[in-house]
């Protein structure tokens, strides 16, 4: 759309379950693990590119977080210090694309991990912050379906051992 | 970083292949999966030893099974504490540790990292889990950070010492407990080589044992502040600066023993220091200043105000043709013996300064005035105070060649005239002006300063940016400058005109800010200070006053500036009173900010 005269470079990734996945050198390049093997190997290659750790589902989603975001600035120390000011607030789009069952928002935060995308990590990671922002133990067990393997006499001990910590 | 993000990778790699398999679109799949997997275990445990291939498998099932039922277990350790380092607190890090074993103990550590010890509920609580001998977790190693300035003077030597078990802390902030002693000072840095920041301002009863102690220890140490011990000597501190290799920053005000001996030995021996600030170390002399520049190329800060002995000869001495560029910040506030030749080679040796402060040099003249102009660009924040002998020529020379000054110090600079003013009203980036005492200026100075400044030549027309005015005691004012002022400037958030008799006003002073507790009646009398909110209610209420009614510049955003700021200042004010003398403190009381940075 941008720059009509020239033809966008695009790339071809193969996800864990063989697929062939056509993508546009730009967006997969959110990626600084696609992005550094493309430097790597140098050039127009016309090879697809093996991602041994992410099924097809999983990285199509990425792929759309990754078209959405492709004008992002890319990461600079101001995205650091972001990260660290332990902010839960997430832009309305990004929310959105976060709406999926478990299994798959847990799969994006691994694939985003991986492929290193700081950004959607993050985001993944905000996500689940706030299911267990506010709820109680046995609240976040629920919502998670975590077993509880503490006896109840060390339940007891570890809540009088962190009695100090309250909320601000 | 990129260690701990290799690792993250390797955990996930490991279970690649849990992850696709137990991926939504493979459902099916999924299932089919573990039957087959349950066929080749059955075939394997025909075999008469067991193999260690079937405890894998078996494991490997149990961990996918675990994976399918609670998807959140896919997640490796580090991805785990990424998520619960989002949590800002602490409450719902203690639910999560009550989640379960694994959830235990990759939330235990961030929220141990710097626990809550403001309140004594608090720290009490935190100090008897601590003492526990048979506690769920090792929790006096997880603790990185702690500080015990909120609780001030009540902390004792029985509160610091059951925790001196903590041997890994990295940042111990004690501001201001002045009940401490080297007793427990001591026994907390004993064995602790983890120590990176230690702040004991104002605990004077501390002595060389500690700082030996920290000398003995502390060999990662980057930060140290000192301020105020006044009992450390010379001799433990050469200690602390042969060890302790890797200090960046150094606050020693007000250690009044220190002689030029213990600061050669940081200079010699800790070639990182960033920064530096010997505020009221009377003693130095010429020597530790020059050796302070020439042996620290990293050297970005050197505050040496009071440091009455320091004359020329520090900068005069520095090699010939010798440049320091990693020098920004320089406070010379009253070395009175320096001279117009010291600064020159200040400039020379320092060509990119961005600070600095002349404030009661009271023998600098327009030539080092002159001097400063070549530092160009460079020069944001240049501080001439009580600098009395320099006239309107320097600073038309200073504001034609540094035209990024953003906070300029002229007070008492009693010969200035509006011309110098009307000058500096055309810095297209001035933030703060102070021109305390500066008696001769008329409103035609602050009719100047409220003008809207070209951007550029023949660029766009911008509101001025100016914050900060100090104007106190320049008898000449009247309202009809400042209500243009306050028009014209929507930054603004202080203004301070005490003893300036035209708003020393019934209806005007009540938009005024209190004086601090500390002034006689008389200052209360003459005090008159407007500070966030009440600047623009002063605008507001000079323009439903006046008859022509000028409709007030209204920013949306004239309340996010520095409203917050104001109470820190003030405890800046008194902080930095107590370090002067009552002279200086009734010259220029009401405006203890412009003594400030």
């Amino acid at each position: 759309m941008s720059a009509p005269t020239e033809e966008k470079k695009t790339v071809v990734l193969t996800t864990s379950d063989n697929a062939d996945l056509t993508v546009e050198r730009e967006v997969a390049e959110r990626s600084i693990l696609i992005k550094n093997l493309l430097e790597d190997l140098g050039g127009d290659n016309a090879e697809a590119i093996p991602i041994p750790n992410v099924n097809e589902a999983v990285m199509k989603k990425v792929l759309e977080w990754c078209e959405h975001h492709r004008k992002d600035p890319p990461a600079s120390q101001d995205d650091d210090s972001d990260s660290r000011k332990k902010s839960t607030d997430i832009d309305e789009w990004d929310q959105k694309f976060m709406q999926v069952d478990q299994e798959m928002l847990f799969e994006i935060i691994l694939a985003a991990n991986y492929l290193d995308i700081k950004a959607l990590l993050d985001v993944g990671c905000k996500t689940v912050a706030n299911m267990i922002k506010g709820k109680s133990p046995d609240e976040i067990r629920k919502t998670f379906n975590i077993q509880n393997d503490f006896t109840p006499e060390e339940e007891d001990q570890i809540r009088r051992e962190n009695e100090w910590a309250e909320d601000r | 970083m990129t260690r701990s993000r290799r690792a993250q990778r390797d955990v996930s790699a490991s279970r690649s292949d849990t992850s696709a398999s137990t991926s939504p679109e493979r459902g099916i799949d999924d299932d089919n999966d573990s039957i087959m997997l349950q066929a080749n275990d059955s075939q394997s445990s025909l075999a008469p030893s067991v193999s260690p291939d079937s405890d894998e498998e078996a494991l490997r099932r149990a961990i996918e099974e675990r994976c399918r039922v609670s998807p959140i277990s896919r997640l490796p350790a580090e991805l785990m504490i990424a998520i619960f380092a989002k949590l800002s607190s602490p409450g719902d890090l203690k639910h999560c540790m009550l989640v379960s074993r694994e959830w235990a103990r990759n939330s235990v550590g961030l929220l141990w990292h710097r626990p809550q010890t403001g309140k004594w509920g608090a720290i009490k609580s935190v100090i008897a889990t601590v003492r526990k001998s048979d506690s769920f977790f090792e929790y006096a190693s997880l603790i990185k950070r702690l500080n015990l300035s909120g609780l001030a003077n009540e902390v004792s030597d029985g509160t610091l010492a059951p925790l001196s078990g903590c041997k890994r802390v990295e940042r111990l902030t004690l501001t201001n407990c002045t009940k401490l002693s080297d007793l427990s000072l001591t026994a907390m840095l004993q064995d602790n080589r983890s120590l990176l920041a230690l702040d004991v301002t104002n605990l004077d009863a501390i002595t060389d044992r500690t700082m030996f102690s920290l000398a003995n220890n502390a060999v990662r140490l980057q930060g140290l502040n000192i301020t105020n011990c006044k009992k450390v000597t010379d001799e433990s501190l050469e200690a602390v600066a042969k060890s302790c290799r890797h200090l960046k920053r150094l606050k020693l005000n007000g250690c009044s023993q220190l002689t030029d001996k213990s600061i050669i030995a940081f200079a010699r021996n800790c070639r990182y220091i960033l920064e530096i600030d010997l505020h009221d170390c009377k003693n130095l002399e010429d020597d530790s200043i020059t050796t302070l520049i020439t042996e620290g190329p990293h050297l970005r800060e050197l505050r040496l105000a009071h440091c009455w002995r320091v004359t020329d000869q520090a900068f005069l001495r520095l090699p010939l043709e010798a440049t320091y560029d990693a020098l920004r910040i320089l406070d010379l506030t009253d070395c009175g013996e320096l001279q117009d030749a010291g600064v020159q080679k200040i400039v020379q040796a320092a060509p990119r300064l961005r600070n600095l402060v002349l404030n009661k040099c009271r023998n600098i003249t327009d030539r080092a005035v002159l001097a400063i102009t070549r530092l160009g660009k460079n020069l944001h924040y240049i501080h001439l105070g009580h600098c009395s002998r320099i006239t309107d020529a320097g600073v038309t020379q200073l504001v034609k060649l540094c035209n990024r000054i953003r906070y300029i110090d002229l007070a008492c600079c009693t010969n200035l005239t509006d011309n110098s003013v009307m000058q500096l009203a055309t810095l297209p980036k001035l933030k703060r002006i102070g021109l305390v005492k500066c008696g001769n200026i008329t409103d035609r100075s602050i009719l100047a300063l409220a003008k809207p400044k070209q951007v550029g030549h023949g660029g766009p027309v911008a509101p001025s940016v100016l914050e900060r005015v100090h104007l106190s005691y320049c008898t000449n004012l009247t309202l009809q400058g400042i209500h243009a002022l306050l028009n014209n400037c929507p930054r603004l958030t202080h203004l301070s005109l005490t003893g300036v008799q035209a708003f020393l006003r019934e209806d005007l002073i009540v938009f005024c800010r209190e004086a601090p507790p500390e002034f006689n009646e008389h200052q209360r009398d003459v005090f008159c200070v407007f500070s966030g909110v009440g600047v623009s209610r002063l605008r507001n209420y000079l323009n439903a006053d006046s008859p022509n009614r000028r409709t007030p510049i209204f920013d949306p955003d004239g309340n996010m500036f520095d409203e917050s700021e104001e109470p820190e200042m003030i405890l800046n004010v008194t902080a930095q009173a107590h370090g002067m003398n009552i002279e200086e403190m009734d010259e220029d009381f009401g405006e203890g900010s412009e003594m400030m940075g």
